[in-house]
């Protein structure tokens, strides 16, 4: 096996407050290989978007990282000082953004920006970097890249100024991009061209991606294992077929079965989970799942389950489901 | 109009009109402005949930405030049945964001009693709140939340009691406008699984907007495809999906990825939304669509009936059964 590109373990970030100490990610591990998608998974407030903003550490205080350790091609990344972590940043790991509004600067044109961001981590300058910059403007498939070049965020639509945000990311060949939520805020239609765009640019640069969302169809199309989080931990790391024919966490099938997806028979399947993922600092002694879960037993409300690696999977339960009943 | 027809709606627009300068309103030109729905004619019977889905700018919400009586159409009828008194009958709406659509000063109590003494639904204090404790576990939720605020609820819980407002003013027609869009999977199959028994046991009738094409196949009998302000579909569900008639739909049905993970292809729909202040000539639809033809630049299609009681715009009658014809046709278009 090769070695992982981007390896976390015991990834640990608290939120500080008055009353003191809150854990908003618990110990997570996860690698990510070379050329690889990993799709990582949950609902609001399961700490997807933290644990992509603590790779990069873009933390936003009070969230704080308090613990564990972020490894890219065999480099620290949590022991850097900020100013070396200002160029692993937009260099290294490209970061897509859910917003493509709020990710872009509205005042500076989107040349400029590209060519900033080409200038600033390639070094290269002047008109090679336009040129460059023209060339990624083309690449993301926007019309007439001379006209776009001038124009500001607020005269392109959404889905264009998504296409400039992956341009961004992707411009200063990074070996890592993470994702977060890059199609949540676009229409279906769109969503699909911003997708196809990512898988094509994907298949041509062999760069690792962390894509983060909480839409399990986007999850079943781009992603080759799948990280899924709850309440702050991780619940289970399956390759993406294995994840959605054979989940091992009771949450994993829960969350498949809550998706509305119309079976080949015609009807719509739609079971619910029971309760809601608890708040910050609210989680249940042992499995923060155990009081949604109906295979809880005396065990996983006393102790946290390990994260346990049968074949291609990783787990965090003892009761896992077996493959029959998938 | 027959007998059980509950809501009618007649050629109905709404034009947003853009701010118009002195010197254009000196010369009283017409400011044009945008039209975000656009002649749309739609039957509601007793008892029926209709769905209304598209992509944001399609004019699906404009038309829920007009049908609430929010706004007034710019042209066109929305006719209520009455009653032998001469009553349109009661509607509630419930709103996409449970954060912003309760008042963070008002306890649960205060919130779902409102309707009940609006609409003088029942007399004294006590009669009051036995109701509201009823419709609290109607909705899943305790009496003891009564006391509480809003604040010390999740997602989830805010929308059962935004719900839970709405029946109190007991509607016999309730708008929801895109009612689990703002929620998580495991929560939106919660309160989707409460509406489909709400509408069971209590036979409301209902419009139902959203722009999820799995959530309106399950709550909806019938459901309209809106593009640009046009009604360019409206179906029974299970026809809409299984014979879609108009591109869009087709096109729509498979642009959401699904979790097949063997197939693992996407279907995006050609070319962007265009500004709908500027709707393109013909067919709205003609820019994008991958059987357009010279006729549909030109002329507005007509509209056509099927067989099943569905009606669509389109030049063409298109077999659209099977999804992989159009893909490879918009495949060809894209490349």
């Amino acid at each position: 096996m090769t070695a992982p590109l981007l390896d976390v373990r015991d990834l640990t970030v608290t939120i500080n407050r008055d009353a003191g100490m809150v854990t908003a990610l618990d110990k997570v591990s996860f690698y990510v290989n070379p050329g690889e998608v990993l799709g990582i998974v949950g609902e609001s407030g399961a700490g997807k978007s933290i644990t992509g903003a603590a790779i990069i550490d873009l933390l936003v205080p009070p969230l704080k990282r308090t613990g564990g350790t972020i490894t890219l091609a065999g480099e620290r990344l949590d022991t850097l000082s900020p100013k070396a972590m200002r160029a692993v940043r937009g260099g290294k790991i490209g970061f897509i953004f859910q917003d493509p509004m709020t990710s872009l600067n509205p005042v500076i044109t989107i040349g400029r920006q590209l060519c900033d961001t080409i200038e600033a981590h390639l070094k290269i300058r002047g008109d090679r970097a336009k040129k460059k910059a023209l060339e990624w403007i083309e690449r993301v498939g926007l019309p007439n890249p001379d006209v776009q070049f001038k124009r500001y965020p607020h005269q392109l639509s959404g889905g264009m100024r998504q296409r400039i945000v992956i341009a961004l990311a992707l411009c200063a060949n990074p070996a890592l991009v993470i994702a977060d939520e890059p199609t949540t805020a676009l229409d279906v239609s769109v969503q699909a061209h911003i997708l196809q765009l990512m898988r094509d640019l994907h298949r041509e640069s062999k760069t690792s991606m962390m894509l983060i969302t909480h839409d399990l169809g986007v999850i079943a199309k781009m992603a080759d294992r799948v990280a899924v989080l709850y309440a702050g931990r991780v619940a289970e790391i399956s390759p993406v077929g294995e994840l959605f024919h054979a989940p091992k966490h009771p949450y994993t099938r829960g969350l498949i079965r809550a998706t509305p997806m119309p079976l080949p028979d015609g009807n719509v399947r739609l079971d619910q989970i029971p309760g809601a993922m608890p708040g910050l600092g609210k989680t249940p002694p042992g499995c923060a799942f155990n009081p949604r879960c109906f295979k809880a037993e005396g065990d996983c409300r006393a102790t946290i389950p390990p994260l346990t690696t049968r074949e291609s999977a990783a787990f965090s339960c003892f009761h896992p489901l077996e493959e029959e009943v998938a | 109009m027959s007998v059980q027809d509950f809501l009618t709606l007649t050629g109905v627009s709404k034009v947003y009109r853009r701010g118009q300068s002195l010197l254009e309103r000196l010369k009283k030109t017409d400011a044009g402005g945008t039209k975000a729905v656009s002649d749309v004619s739609l039957v509601v019977r007793h008892g029926e949930t209709v769905g209304l889905v598209g992509e944001s700018g399609c004019g699906k919400s404009t038309l829920a405030r007009l049908v609430s009586g929010l706004m007034t159409p710019t042209s066109g009828e929305i006719v209520f049945r009455r009653d032998k008194a001469g009553r349109t009958p009661r509607l509630q709406m419930i709103f996409q964001d449970p954060y912003s659509s309760l008042n963070g000063r008002w306890t649960i109590e205060d919130i779902i009693a409102e309707p009940i003494r609006v609409h003088k639904l029942r007399k004294g204090r006590a009669a009051i709140r036995t109701r509201v404790d009823e419709l609290l576990v109607q909705v899943g939720l305790s009496p003891a939340d009564a006391e509480k605020y809003p604040q010390e609820f999740s997602g989830g819980q805010r929308q059962r009691i935004c719900i839970a407002r709405a029946l109190a003013g007991e509607p016999e027609f309730l708008i929801l406008d895109e009612p689990t869009s703002a929620l998580d999977v495991s929560v939106q199959a919660q309160i989707l699984n409460l509406l489909r028994d709400l509408q069971k046991n209590l036979h409301l009738t209902s419009l139902f907007i959203t722009h999820n094409l799995s959530v309106v196949r399950i709550m909806a009998d019938r459901i309209g495809v809106m593009y640009l302000g046009e009604l360019v579909e409206e179906a029974p569900s299970e026809e809409l999906f299984r014979r879609p008639r108009h591109p869009y739909t087709r096109l729509l049905i498979d642009a959401a990825p699904d979790m097949d993970t063997d197939d693992r292809s996407l279907h995006p729909i050609a070319g962007e939304l265009p500004n709908p202040a500027f709707p393109p000539s013909g067919c709205r639809f003609h820019t994008r669509c991958p059987f357009a033809k010279d006729v549909c630049r030109s002329t507005v299609p007509p509209q056509k009936m099927t067989d099943a009681g569905g009606l669509y715009r389109c030049h063409f009658d298109l077999d659209l059964s099977n999804a992989s014809t159009v893909s490879a046709l918009a495949k060809v278009k894209t490349a």
